[in-house]
C-alpha cells in the first residue's frame, strides 16, 4: 500500500497490512461457518428471485385450467395451485416481491431510524425529548390494525403502499436501539476530543459517532430484514398484503387456509412455508454473524 | 531526548499574559424528586483565578474530584461556565459560541488524560491528525500527509504510522498520538489534562520531556494538570493547588516547594517518595475523606482534615491572599501577616 521509501532500513518481515476494526471484523465474519453459508443461501435467492424472468419462461399469473392441482412432474416440479400457476415460478417471481418489500422497507426503516437516534441521542435535552415523544407517539399506533384499517381503506394500492406503511410504522424500536447506543458512545472521551479539535456537530455525529455505533445499526438491519418479510407474509396470509393477483411467498401461503389443501396438496403451501423458515433463519444467523464479528471480546 | 533545565529560569513578569482566568465557577446543579426541582450544586469549580504568561506552564495539583479537570475543560470552553470569566490574549471568551467558538478553538487545544478513550478507534493514525487542520483548512488527506508524517517523525513516531490504527499502539504512542493531534493546528495553549497519569512510569517521563522539548520548539504555553506532585514540579513555572473546587495556594514552583505554606499543599509533599532510603522524611498523614462536594463544609473546607484547624476555621472563609512574592495562599494561619 504505502511507497517504500524508507530511509530507515529495516529488514522487517514482509509488511502486514494495518487492519482497521471494520478489516478485523469481516475476519471473523469469514470464518463463521454458519452465517457465511447463511449469506451464500440468502445471496443465492436473491439472485434466483432477480432473474425469475430469464429462468421461467411461464407467465407466473396465467390461470390454466388444464394444469389446475397437478402433483410435482418433470414439467412442473413442484406442480402447479388450484389455479393451475406453475409453482416454482410463482417462488421465483413471488421471491421478487417478498425481497424487495423486505428490503425496501429495512433501508427507509433504517435510514429514519439513525437519523432520528443519532440526532436525538447526540443533542439530547429538548431535542431528545421531542424526537422521543414523537417516537412515542408514532409506536402508539397498532401495528397490525393500523395497516389492515390502511390497506383496507386503499385496496388497490399495490406493493409500494405496503412498503411505505410498513416501514413508516416500525422504525420506532430501531431509533431508540440507535439512540441509547449513541448516548453512551458520545460519552467517549474521542467525541469530545473532536469538540476541542473544532469538529462541527454534523461531522462529529458522522464521522466519529456513526461508524462506532455501524454495529449496532448493521444488527438492527438483519433483525429488521427478517422482522419486515414476517411481516409481509404474514399480512398477505390474512390478505391485507400484496394484492392477490401479485405473487408473493405470504400469498402463495394463503392457499394453506383452506384445510383441504393442507391436508392433500403439500406442494402448494410446503415450498413457500420452507423457503420463508429457511430465509428468515439464514438472516438471523447473518445478524449473529455481525454481532460476533463486532464484539471485540469474541475470538472465532 | 535528554534536555536540560536552563531555559526555565526566565524573568516572568516581563512576559505577556497569555490567559487569565477570573473567579471562574462551574456548578453542576442536582436535581431531585419527581418534579426534579433542583435542590443544590455540587461545586466543581468553585471561584478560582489564575494567570497563565506566554511560554510558561502552570501546573494545577490536586486530589482526585477536586474539580482540576474540570476546570482545564470549562477553560477550554469545552463546558459552559457558571459564572466568571476566562481571558484569552485579551479577549473575553467565556460567552462565545456557534462558528466564532469553533474558530476560536485554533489557538487552544487539549491533551487528554485516557490515550485509549481518547482516539476515535475506528479513524487511521494519519486521518486522527490531520483531522484538526481540515476542520480549518479545505485540504485533502494527501494534500497533508507530508506534513502529518511530519508531525509523527517529530513527537516520536514513525512516518509509516500513518496508516495505523489507535488499537495497535502501546498507551504512551497512543498519547504521542494525541500530542500530534493537539499540535497540528499550532495552537499557543495547550491544556494537558493528566496526560501521563494512565502511562507507565517509564514511558511518563518520555512523555513529560517530549512536552518539554515541544514547548521551547513551538513556544508552547501549558496547563499542566496532574494530581502527582513530582511530575508537576517537573513541568512547571507556576503551581496551583486545588482542594474541593478551590484554589488554596498559588505560587512560584520554587517558592511552593521551599516553603510550602498551606497545610494541605504540606501534607501533599510530604507524600512525594524519597529515592533516597537512608533519609527519613516526616510525613503528615490527613485523616479522614475528601467531603462530599454536593454538601462542602462550612468556613474553611479543608478545616475537617486539617491538622492545624482552629475554631475560627469552621466559621470564616479564608481568601487567598499573598503572603510572600509571587506566592498566595488561602489559609486562616497567615491571616496576620
Amino acid at each position: 500500500m504505502e511507497p517504500s521509501t524508507n530511509q530507515t532500513v529495516q529488514l522487517a518481515p514482509p509488511k502486514k497490512k494495518s487492519l482497521s476494526q471494520w478489516g478485523i471484523a469481516r475476519k471473523k465474519f469469514v470464518r463463521n461457518i454458519p452465517a457465511m453459508a447463511s449469506l451464500i443461501f440468502l445471496f443465492v435467492v436473491t439472485a434466483l428471485s432477480m432473474s425469475a424472468s430469464l429462468l421461467s419462461d411461464i407467465d407466473p399469473s396465467r390461470i390454466n385450467p388444464r394444469l389446475v392441482e397437478v402433483p410435482p412432474s418433470a414439467e412442473h416440479w413442484l406442480g402447479a395451485d388450484s389455479a393451475g400457476r406453475d409453482i416454482v415460478t410463482m417462488l421465483l417471481y413471488g421471491g421478487r416481491t417478498s425481497l424487495l418489500i423486505g428490503f425496501s422497507c429495512m433501508t427507509i426503516i433504517i435510514t429514519i431510524a439513525t437519523i432520528i437516534g443519532t440526532i436525538s441521542g447526540y443533542y439530547g435535552n429538548i431535542v431528545d425529548s421531542i424526537l422521543m415523544r414523537f417516537t412515542d407517539f408514532m409506536m402508539n399506533f397498532p401495528f397490525l390494525i393500523f395497516v389492515i384499517v390502511l390497506q383496507a381503506i386503499f385496496v388497490d394500492s399495490g406493493v409500494l403502499a405496503l412498503i411505505l406503511v410498513i416501514s413508516l410504522l416500525s422504525w420506532t424500536g430501531a431509533a431508540r436501539v440507535i439512540r441509547s447506543k449513541v448516548m453512551s458512545e458520545k460519552e467517549n472521551e474521542y467525541v469530545l476530543s473532536a469538540i476541542s479539535i473544532g469538529t462541527r456537530p454534523s461531522k462529529v455525529m458522522i464521522k466519529h459517532i456513526l461508524p462506532n455505533v455501524m454495529s449496532t445499526i448493521i444488527v438492527q438491519a438483519t433483525l429488521l430484514l427478517a422482522a419486515m418479510i414476517v411481516a409481509e407474509t404474514g399480512l398477505s396470509y390474512l390478505g391485507f398484503g400484496v394484492p392477490v393477483g401479485t405473487p408473493s411467498w405470504g400469498n402463495m401461503l394463503q392457499a394453506a387456509r383452506d384445510p383441504g389443501t393442507f391436508e392433500n396438496l403439500w406442494w402448494i403451501w410446503l415450498p413457500p412455508g420452507l423457503l420463508i423458515t429457511l430465509t428468515i433463519l439464514s438472516i438471523n444467523f447473518i445478524g449473529e454473524g455481525f454481532k460476533d464479528a463486532f464484539n471485540p471480546k469474541s475470538k472465532k | 531526548m535528554m534536555q536540560t533545565d536552563e531555559v526555565k529560569k526566565k524573568d516572568l513578569t516581563q512576559k505577556d499574559t497569555l490567559l487569565e482566568v477570573q473567579n471562574l465557577k462551574k456548578y453542576y446543579p442536582i436535581h431531585t424528586g419527581f418534579f426534579k426541582r433542583k435542590t443544590g450544586d455540587v461545586k466543581a469549580v468553585d471561584d478560582i483565578s489564575l494567570t497563565l504568561r506566554k511560554g510558561e506552564t502552570f501546573g494545577l495539583v490536586g486530589e482526585s474530584g477536586c474539580g482540576k479537570s474540570t476546570a482545564g475543560r470549562t477553560i477550554l470552553r469545552l463546558t459552559d461556565a457558571t459564572d466568571g470569566n476566562i481571558f484569552f490574549e485579551g479577549e473575553n471568551i467565556t460567552k462565545v459560541s456557534g462558528s466564532k467558538l469553533r474558530k476560536a478553538r485554533q489557538d487552544y487545544q487539549m491533551v487528554f488524560q485516557d490515550p485509549y478513550a481518547s482516539l476515535n478507534p475506528k479513524m487511521m493514525v494519519g486521518h486522527l491528525v490531520d483531522e484538526p487542520i481540515r476542520n480549518y483548512r479545505n485540504k485533502s488527506h494527501k494534500d497533508l500527509k507530508p506534513e502529518v508524517q511530519h508531525l509523527l517523525k517529530r513527537v516520536g513516531l514513525r512516518e509509516k504510522d500513518y496508516y495505523k490504527y489507535p488499537h495497535e499502539f502501546s498507551g504512551g504512542q497512543r498519547q504521542r498520538i494525541g500530542i500530534a493531534r493537539a499540535l497540528a493546528l499550532n495552537p499557543k495553549l495547550i491544556v494537558a489534562d493528566e496526560p501521563v497519569s494512565a502511562l507507565d512510569v517509564s514511558i511518563q517521563s518520555q512523555v513529560l520531556n517530549l512536552l518539554k522539548e515541544l514547548q521551547e520548539e513551538f513556544d508552547l504555553t501549558y496547563l499542566f494538570i496532574a494530581h502527582d506532585l513530582s511530575v508537576v514540579k517537573h513541568m512547571s513555572d507556576q503551581i496551583g493547588v486545588m482542594y474541593l473546587g478551590k484554589m488554596v495556594e498559588v505560587g512560584d514552583n520554587e517558592s511552593i516547594y521551599r516553603e510550602p505554606l498551606h497545610p494541605y499543599t504540606q501534607a501533599l509533599i510530604s507524600a512525594i517518595p524519597e529515592p533516597n532510603p537512608l533519609i527519613k522524611k516526616e510525613r503528615i498523614i490527613l485523616k479522614g475523606d475528601v467531603p462530599n462536594p454536593q454538601n462542602p463544609p462550612r468556613g474553611c473546607v479543608f478545616h475537617t482534615r486539617c491538622p492545624m484547624a482552629m475554631e475560627k476555621c469552621k466559621e470564616f472563609v479564608p481568601q487567598l491572599k499573598e503572603v510572600r512574592p509571587n506566592h498566595q495562599v488561602a489559609c486562616l494561619l497567615y491571616e496576620n501577616q
